[in-house]
């Protein structure tokens, strides 16, 4: 007659390691940083940020240097200061992370289901809402921690050189910074979604593109053909551009606040969901 | 160590394990999950591994429901069926985040990596990227993650697939090794060869079912349906005689040199045969029983399944 153990047996200390979605998101930061395609994006986004400064400098020199002064009035009139400048910071560094994320994003979860490594990761102590979170987080943290440099060393340039008057204005991260939290959500779960969706990563990147591009041409079509504006609200690149614009406070936004929101929520709720859905224990089978 | 009660998994509309019930008790040993294709060992190993939750029934493991319990995880280590890793990736850096994931971390984490390497042969291979390895090898560094931790079950699934007969023999060797070492292992096959070489405790699925448990001999012998075969080696004409005069006999076939009994119950007409062979009575060279190895014992049971 075998003894059947009573209680679990002892097992090795193991609760000294970092939470599974860190250890994750650590992962896959560390295979992007050795990867080519995150040194060119590095390089491709430093351009525009070194641009953006130089902006900001001229903007400066223009405003402070006499010899500078019979050019004021045609600078005022091409590089304006007021909030379409300070939404302006982000631009056009969203338009190529849209691209960083297709090509990132696209096989964070892709990956997994191509050399079926979820059924191992769900077989240690690895809940699916860690996995999940982990790819999101880091699908999110992604685009955030790009658009960071984009707001806060403008905003700091802008300060030393001309103090309070300076192009940036002193209250725009405060503005900005609500607005790349969201647009980092907004790109990271579509990212996640459209992954999860797919069985290889570079399908995982076609998806991404695809999901962006073909819910663009829907907006455009029920908005050119049935006139109704805020159908621009399911089109995710707009989304992008007018989370900044209302937060800076733009006259005349693309979107209005009520539109951006509910857009904003549809596409988090239903990417999250999705990839929530295809990444169940269920869907990791042996 | 695990105890399914009646426990089902269904895929929606599809069984995939019936509602099956057996016990493996707590200790080292190597116990043969055997089916053909199909037949439900994947959902059992599901199930033991705690991938999914039962659709009916129970499941312990540790005395614990294994499903999202990282209590039971963390002492359960899982080899999936294939060789798929990521191409480009470094088998030390995987294998290095296959452990923080069981929550190892720093000193002891390189520890831990140490020694699996170094049990599994891969200690100066592991460096390289997956794409660099042979299926052998990347099938050792799988192992090598399931026993980051030290965990007391190990289940392994199809492990032997693709290995070529070098590697296959290691890898039964590793596993021998490791079960004496204290750990439960649960292994899955197709190939009864596989399973025969390995261990003699063996479950048999048969589409979605539980056909049997225990030893091959154990279960040979509730097979009272197919008598057992021997073949005696000797005067043939002699051993008819003797044979028909057995109650036991079932039937009889005469070959060149030899006569194949099929008896109901070797245990009985056994001794009678020893003691006629003694007594000079019989001229009996060899004798060799036909049908009681793995391979006759998942043909009977299969048969009466179909």
């Amino acid at each position: 007659m075998p003894i059947y153990a009573p209680t679990l047996p002892p097992a090795p200390d193991l609760t000294r390691g970092q939470p599974p979605a860190l250890v994750l998101m650590r992962f896959d930061l560390a295979r992007l940083w050795r990867q080519k395609i995150g040194r060119f994006f590095g390089f491709a986004f430093l351009v525009t940020l070194l641009v953006k400064l130089s902006i900001i400098y001229v903007k400066y020199l223009l405003g402070s240097n006499p010899a500078f002064r019979p050019m004021q009035d045609f600078a005022r009139a091409v590089l304006a200061q007021g909030p379409d400048f300070q939404a302006g910071l982000l631009n056009p560094a969203t338009t190529l992370l849209w691209f960083l994320v297709a090509l990132v994003g696209g096989g964070l979860v892709a990956r997994d289901t191509l050399y079926r490594v979820r059924p191992l990761m769900y077989a240690h102590p690895v809940r699916p809402r860690d996995y999940l979170l982990a790819k999101v987080g880091f699908a999110s943290a992604l685009p955030f921690a790009v658009l960071l440099p984009f707001v806060l060393l403008p905003w700091a340039l802008s300060l030393m050189v001309a103090g309070l008057q300076g192009p940036v204005w002193p209250t725009t991260p405060l503005r900005l910074l609500p607005a790349m939290a969201l647009i980092s959500l907004l790109m990271g779960t579509l990212a996640a979604g459209a992954s999860a969706l797919a069985a290889t990563p570079r399908a995982g990147v076609g998806w991404v593109l695809g999901l962006v591009l073909g819910t663009s041409t829907v907006a455009s079509l029920v908005h050119g053909l049935a006139g109704i504006g805020s159908a621009e609200a399911l089109n995710p690149v707009v989304l992008v551009q007018a989370w900044p614009a209302l937060f800076a406070g733009v006259a005349q936004p693309l979107l209005g606040w009520v539109p951006t929101i509910l857009g904003t929520a549809f596409h988090v709720v239903l990417w999250t969901s999705l990839a929530a859905r295809r990444t169940r224990p269920s869907e990791a089978v042996i | 160590m695990i105890v399914l009660d009646r426990a089902s998994l269904r895929y929606g509309p599809i069984l995939g394990l019936s509602p099956t019930s057996f016990e493996l008790p707590d200790g080292g040993g190597i116990t043969g999950l055997l089916g053909p294709n199909g037949a439900g060992k994947s959902s059992l190993l599901q199930l033991v591994s705690g991938l999914l939750p039962p659709s009916g029934g129970e499941v312990r493991v540790f005395g614990e429901a294994p499903f999202r319990n990282p209590a039971v995880l963390a002492r359960i280590g899982l080899v999936p069926e294939g060789d798929r890793l990521p191409a480009g990736l470094r088998g030390d850096r995987w294998l290095s985040m296959m452990g923080a994931l069981s929550g190892l971390a720093g000193g002891p984490l390189q520890e831990a990596l140490a020694r699996a390497l170094e049990t599994v042969g891969m200690a100066d291979r592991a460096h390289l990227p997956f794409v660099r390895m042979s299926k052998g090898m990347r099938q050792r560094m799988r192992l090598a993650q399931a026993l980051l931790h030290e965990p007391r079950l190990l289940i392994l699934d199809e492990p032997f697939n693709g290995l070529d007969p070098e590697a296959r023999l290691g890898l039964m060797d590793l596993l021998r090794r490791l079960a004496a070492g204290g750990a439960r292992v649960l292994v899955s096959s197709h190939i009864l060869s596989e399973i025969a070489q390995l261990t003699d405790r063996i479950l048999l699925l048969f589409r979605g079912r539980l056909l049997a448990e225990g030893s091959v001999l154990e279960i040979r012998h509730l097979l009272d349906r197919h008598p057992v075969e021997l073949r005696v080696a000797g005067d043939p004409k002699a051993l008819a005689r003797w044979a028909v005069e057995q109650a036991e006999l079932a039937a009889l076939r005469l070959e060149d040199a030899s006569v194949v009994l099929s008896v109901r119950s070797p245990r009985d007409i056994l001794p009678r045969l020893q003691q006629a062979v003694a007594d000079g009575r019989l001229p009996v060279h060899a004798l060799d029983p036909l049908d009681l190895n793995l391979e006759a014992v998942f043909q009977y049971l299969t048969q009466d399944h179909l």
